[in-house]
């Protein structure tokens, strides 16, 4: 892998390059329409294939993967890229909540449901590129309805901001019914989303996650316990 | 997603992993009560006969031998009263089996053991091994009714026990000569063998009965099962059969150019169409849960009005009275009838909690879901419009 995973956050003015992996031309067709309307991306490579996508576009800052490919679930796959470090945005008609959770073990930067549509999706592959969480409402509702024994523990807030978040698909109505802000609402949901880097196994995408998360002040090195050291070996040079 | 055929997307909805039910998994574990039910049943036969035999025995043979050899024998009082304890000890323990019951098993065995030991000192040399020492062939019976139900290896230490008081007794009397040591051998084979297996076939019989009541007990609950998944499998192949009809008809008028994608009806017509598929590719319960059965009526409702409406549950509800059910779903039914533009309507349930909500974009129509009466018992309503949605949200909690 030649590509530096975290080079996108490193050179602000530089496009980012996506590479979008699904079976249905029709679907990538979709797709590029919709990340055309933000000028910062750029659609490097397409295909059915993840290996010849990549190989086409090695210098891609996020992949966009269908997780079903040719009638299988590719999750070793979406493991395989995630482990090496690939920002992998899964997106998925399957959006019942354990696949989705399934694949944040497994390393997605993120999970998009393919109705969700044009504004989550740009919004999804902006934050993936820069390291940072983007929960779109059925991933929310997923971790809110999370009933594994080994679920991370959030906290009151952060569950009420996603489920309220899962519910509405309205951060504005979400900060009015908790009295809070919409920025402390996001911050709710982010910090939910980033205590999942610890399910699961290991990935350098989880720990480029949580490493920006600590950056940003969104997570305290000491909150997270296991990972710090991992993070902390794993932050980017500014 | 609108790109996909309904074929295709119910193939990728049955290959979704389903909640197994907590119903089976119990089943798994232990044989249901009905199981104990058939084993009690299939066990009154032999608990009758053991009764039976061992009174039968005991008034038929024991008493007639007694009352002849009577002061013939050491003590005849000892033996007498002997006798008497253990008839009476008999119709109790035989009372109590029949009624269902379990006798104190060591209690009784301990009594029992005394009486032999009493009733052969008292028997005497000359009366040993005769029908007068009705201790010999009576009251291995006793022992049976005493350790009803618990395991045969209780069984074979009281034999034991009984078989040492009466070598003990042998040889106390003097009786040790070669004839008297093999009568002794053959009356200790001979009293024990037939309660041994009429004990064992009983715990056998008892055993296979529970296994057979359990097999059969977890079939009826596969097959309950079976049943609600067909029928839910049949209603949801109902509802693609419509759903697809609606979806090819506004293709085909697509295609044909019949109809023009700027038509804002189309649209709308598409819109419907699209999610109604996406409802029923979200449902992956095998056997419908009450509280969804009961939200997706009302969305197929208002949807049949027009209404544009995407139900998304995730987690499974547990078992919920019905009056919690109504509280849940009733607020929001109401919103729903009220709605206009589109729909969201979700469920998140846990075991301890289940949170349902509905949100429409807020109109100028008339609001009629109120804000509830606080203080609702174990759920709670919350009702708000805030220019943007209107936003209906019911929740129970365990408490």
């Amino acid at each position: 892998m030649d590509a530096d995973p975290l080079a996108a956050d490193v050179n602000p003015g530089h496009p980012i390059g996506v590479a979008i992996v699904d079976d249905h031309p029709v679907v990538i067709d979709g797709v590029r329409a919709w990340l055309a309307t933000e000028p910062r991306l750029r659609v490097l490579a397409t295909g059915d294939d993840p290996d010849a996508v990549l190989r086409a576009a090695p210098e891609a800052d996020v992949v966009l993967l269908d997780l079903r490919l040719h009638g299988r679930m590719v999750l070793d796959k979406l493991a395989e890229l995630s482990a090496a470090g690939r920002r992998v945005v899964v997106y998925s008609e399957h959006t019942d909540p354990p696949t989705m959770l399934a694949a944040l073990d497994a390393g997605a930067v993120a999970f998009l449901a393919k109705h969700e549509g044009r504004e989550h999706c740009v919004g999804t592959v902006l934050a993936a590129a820069s390291d940072r969480p983007y929960v779109p409402p059925a991933l929310a509702g997923a971790m809110v309805g999370d009933a594994r024994p080994d679920r991370p523990a959030l906290s009151d807030k952060e569950r009420e901001a996603l489920l309220l978040w899962f519910q509405s698909m309205s951060k504005a109505s979400v900060a009015r019914r908790m009295q809070i802000s919409e920025h402390t609402v996001k911050q709710y949901v982010d910090r939910a989303r980033i205590k999942y880097t610890r399910a699961g196994r290991p990935a350098a995408t989880k720990a480029a996650l949580l490493a920006r998360a600590i950056e940003d002040g969104l997570v305290r090195p000491e909150d997270i316990g296991i990972y710090r050291s991992q993070a902390s070996a794993d932050r980017p040079t500014p | 997603m609108a790109t996909e055929s309904p074929a295709a997307v119910t193939a990728g909805a049955t290959l979704r992993p389903r909640p197994r039910l907590p119903g089976r998994a119990r089943a798994a574990v232990a044989p249901p009560p009905e199981a104990h039910a058939v084993a009690d049943a299939s066990d009154r036969g032999a608990r009758l006969v053991a009764v039976v035999i061992a009174l039968a025995w005991h008034l038929v043979v024991g008493l007639p031998a007694v009352l002849s050899a009577g002061s013939g024998m050491a003590a005849p009082a000892v033996v007498a009263v002997g006798w008497l304890v253990t008839a009476l000890a008999g119709v109790a323990t035989g009372v109590r089996l029949l009624r269902g019951g379990l006798p104190p098993a060591r209690r009784l065995a301990a009594a029992l053991l005394v009486v032999d030991a009493a009733v052969f000192a008292a028997a005497g040399e000359r009366f040993l091994f005769s029908t007068a020492n009705w201790v010999w062939g009576g009251l291995a019976w006793f022992f049976l009714l005493a350790l009803w139900r618990r395991p045969v290896r209780w069984l074979l230490v009281l034999l034991a026990a009984h078989a040492v008081i009466a070598l003990v007794a042998v040889v106390l009397h003097g009786a040790t000569t070669p004839a008297d040591l093999s009568r002794y051998a053959m009356y200790v084979y001979g009293t024990s063998t037939l309660p041994v297996a009429v004990f064992a076939g009983a715990a056998a019989l008892t055993a296979l009965a529970r296994d057979g009541a359990g097999t059969a007990a977890a079939a009826l609950a596969v097959a309950a099962e079976r049943a609600a998944a067909e029928r839910a499998q049949g209603e949801r192949q109902a509802r693609l059969a419509l759903v697809s009809g609606t979806a090819e008809e506004v293709l085909s008028a697509l295609a044909a150019g019949d109809a023009d994608p700027a038509d804002p009806a189309v649209r709308r017509r598409a819109v419907l169409a699209a999610a109604r598929l996406r409802r029923l590719i979200a449902e992956s319960d095998d056997v419908p849960d009450p509280l969804l059965h009961e939200l997706r009526a009302a969305a197929d409702l208002a949807e049949r009005n027009g209404l544009p409406i995407e139900l998304v549950a995730v987690g499974t509800p547990p078992e919920l009275p019905v009056d919690v059910r109504r509280r849940l779903a009733d607020p929001l039914t109401a919103a729903l009838a009220g709605a206009r533009g589109s729909a969201r309507l979700t469920v998140v349930a846990g075991p301890d909690e289940v949170v349902v909500s509905l949100v429409t974009p807020d109109h100028d129509g008339p609001d009629d879901s109120a804000a509830p009466p606080a203080g609702d018992g174990p759920v709670e309503h919350l009702h708000e419009r805030d220019g943007e949605i209107r936003w209906t949200q019911t929740r129970w909690r365990r408490t």
